[in-house]
């Protein structure tokens, strides 16, 4: 078995399951928690609603921290943005994913792809740049933080590769870029990567916490 | 012969192969000029698109000479349009394409009689006079 | 050992002209894919190469390649590489059979012992030998014995290059390619199903002429000729780049000619010069006439994934091993919660 037969496969594979397997295990772990009682009166009913709004609303700084967190925050939106286009908008990938979904939908052209591929990357780089000068971030940043941020960049860089290639053959690269993908599956639901799917946990329970309170959200 | 659907086929064939291939030709012209150094390109190894090969023949068009080889089958030599620019087509006993060039030259070799040749043909034409 | 004649003698014998073996040496640079500035060194070569004598070898095969290779009928420049070389054994071609053809066999090997070429189509089945056998012999035989003195071996076609539909999955016969059998002598794989014509003739005219074997890349096969892939020289590629992609066969874009990579197109991962030499004398190609490639001329082809699945779809097992995933998740969820609860209660009854 090639390198690719054994990426697109059995490694694939087995990255399915340990993603599937974690990213269950943490969510139900966290969501089957006593929830902590609160003993004060609920100002406003807190439903579904609240925990959307605040969602929704973290998403944006607020006003007295806006001037300072500009430039991480800017960063940060090329990183995922162009990151979320790469993963769900480049047809190759759509194709793979209708493999499993049964289901694809429209993408962008390929060069466009490999423009915000390549921003995405570029803020990265200097998102990695200011964690490591920054003296706050520096103290605090740990393994988890590192490792992270090499399994997403890792992906990112061995995909631009395959167009451009660089003297390598097309299924070695490929496999490549394939294995960084089972790399980021397994990685993905233990590390603080999970703030993907655990963000929205974190937001809307901190919001239906504070519309309960009837703090201003 | 592949022949593109004429109702939703594009009526301009472009692949983006015929502009690059006379940005070529146009520096080989300059090239003959300037060194009289000759180039000769071999449009087999390219990966013309359905169409393209015909318009680029007609964008070359013909020129005043032409001539037709007959050995190993035909083989059509002529000048296009633009002078200096030949294109040669080699064609098998079965009359199948086995050969496509540009030569920008200002003879192409295989139109000169060879060395070989002609000191057969002066051996022939002796035996004929005994 | 008789002195076998020139190429250039056999083609003055044949009456043909300076002006015609010029034309004959400028298309065999086209075939060897080498640029027009090698024909003088290549008149050079082929007026001195002694004319090699070539043994043909058929196995577990369709004749697909031999069928390929004799659609240009001689005397075309393909013809003529085969009046330039000696096809000495060619048990589908040639009009003997039984004791007198092998005897034939033999007597070229003997005549031309460590310079003669092998040329092997089919693969070669292994679990039983009675699986194919030519005049009695089994194929694995026939192949160790007429390798012992050969000068080199080509395997013509995806089933000699790497075992074929033969050697797909199940493989019934214990298929095995030539390369697996022929360890000990130079091997040219020369795979596709079946094989341009084209780069078939043109390794045996790179020996001819030369007088030496061609640069191979790793699975063995003639770098001249699959050193690319048919997706960076498809005409098609600036659909690819610009994501206009056929979705259906007879759409809208499969009429336009769009890229058929929606539609399972092997084309990135296949190394072969479709896309450029085409087929049929440079008429067209699959991709061309609106299918996709196959990726006949690699490994495996066969079991590398469906021929309409795209080249990007994971290689998945079953749902219900991915829902046993889930499972285990749910359980470790569980156990996880039960834990993370029973801390909480004892800092809540702590605190």
């Amino acid at each position: 078995m090639d390198l690719l037969a054994f990426a697109k496969g059995p490694a694939l594979q087995v990255a399915a399951y340990i993603f599937v397997a974690g990213t269950i295990w943490r969510i139900v772990g966290i969501v089957l928690l006593k929830e902590k009682v609160d003993y004060s009166e609920p100002r406003k009913s807190a439903g579904l609603m609240a925990a959307l709004k605040v969602i929704y609303t973290r998403s944006f700084t607020a006003s007295p921290f806006k001037r300072a967190t500009l430039y991480p925050k800017m960063l940060a939106y090329v990183q995922h943005l162009g990151l979320f286009a790469v993963i769900f908008l480049f047809v190759p990938h759509i194709m793979f994913f209708k493999g499993f979904l049964g289901f694809d939908w429209p993408g962008l052209p390929n060069n466009i792809i490999y423009l915000l591929g390549v921003a995405s990357v570029v803020a990265s780089i200097a998102l990695l740049v200011r964690r490591l000068t920054s003296p706050v971030l520096k103290l605090i940043s740990n393994f988890d933080d590192y490792f992270s941020w090499f399994v997403t960049v890792l992906p990112l860089v061995t995909g631009l590769m395959i167009p451009v290639r660089m003297g390598l053959r097309y299924e070695d690269i490929l496999a490549v870029h394939v294995l960084s993908v089972v790399l980021l599956m397994i990685w993905f639901p233990f590390g603080k990567l999970g703030h993907a799917f655990l963000v929205f946990v974190t937001r809307g329970t901190t919001g239906m916490v504070f519309e309960r309170r009837g703090a201003k959200t | 012969m592949t022949t593109p659907q004429e109702t939703t086929a594009p009526a301009f064939p472009f692949h983006g192969n015929v502009r690059p291939l006379l940005n070529e030709v146009m520096h080989a012209l300059d090239r003959l000029l300037e060194t009289d150094v000759p180039t000769t390109i071999d449009l087999a190894s390219l990966p013309f698109g359905p169409g393209e090969l015909e318009h680029l023949e007609a964008t070359l068009g013909a020129g005043e000479l032409s001539a037709k080889l007959d050995a190993l089958g035909t083989s059509r030599i002529r000048e296009t349009a633009f002078p200096g620019v030949w294109w040669l087509e080699h064609r098998n006993a079965h009359d199948e394409v086995v050969g496509r060039y540009l030569e920008i030259t200002r003879t192409p070799e295989i139109l000169s009689s060879q060395d070989a040749d002609i000191v057969a043909g002066r051996a022939r034409l002796g035996d004929q006079f005994e | 050992m008789k002195k076998r004649p020139t190429v250039g003698e056999i083609l003055q014998a044949k009456g043909v002209s300076r002006r015609g073996f010029l034309k004959y040496c400028a298309t065999t640079a086209s075939i060897l894919a080498l640029p027009p500035a090698m024909i003088p060194r290549i008149a050079e070569a082929i007026e001195n190469a002694r004319r090699p004598s070539v043994i043909w070898l058929s196995f577990q095969e369709c004749t697909g390649c031999t069928e390929s290779l004799t659609r240009s009928a001689s005397p075309t420049v393909e013809g003529l590489i085969f009046d330039a070389i000696s096809l000495d054994y060619h048990h589908t071609l040639q009009a003997a059979a039984g004791d007198q053809a092998e005897a034939a066999r033999h007597a070229a090997m003997e005549e031309n012992d460590g310079q003669y070429l092998v040329l092997v189509d089919g693969s070669i089945p292994l679990g039983n030998p009675g699986f194919s056998t030519i005049a009695g012999i089994s194929n694995v035989d026939m192949l160790k014995e007429t390798v012992a003195g050969a000068a080199a071996v080509v395997a013509i076609g995806s089933c000699a290059a790497f075992g074929g539909i033969p050697g797909a999955d199940p493989n019934p016969t214990g298929a095995v390619s030539v390369m697996d059998l022929v360890t000990d002598k130079p091997v040219i794989n020369v795979p596709g199903c079946p094989p341009i014509p084209m780069v078939m003739t043109a390794v045996l005219t790179q020996f001819l002429t030369f007088g030496q074997l061609p640069e191979l890349d790793k699975h063995g096969r003639p770098l001249a000729f699959y050193g690319q892939t048919i997706h960076d020289r498809c005409y098609r590629r600036p659909f690819y780049e610009q994501g206009k992609f056929a979705e259906t066969f007879d759409d809208e874009g499969a009429r336009a000619g769009w890229c058929l990579y929606k539609l399972g197109c092997k084309g990135p991962t296949t190394y072969n010069a479709c896309a450029t030499a085409k087929w049929n004398s440079g008429t067209s190609f699959p991709i061309e006439a609106g299918h996709p490639c196959l990726g006949c001329s690699e490994p495996n082809f066969w079991d590398g994934g469906g021929f309409y699945e795209p080249l990007s779809t994971g290689r998945f097992d079953s749902g219900a091993k991915l829902a046993g995933a889930a499972g285990i998740g749910v359980a470790l969820g569980v156990a996880a919660a039960a834990a993370g609860r029973s801390k909480q209660a004892k800092f809540t009854k702590e605190g």
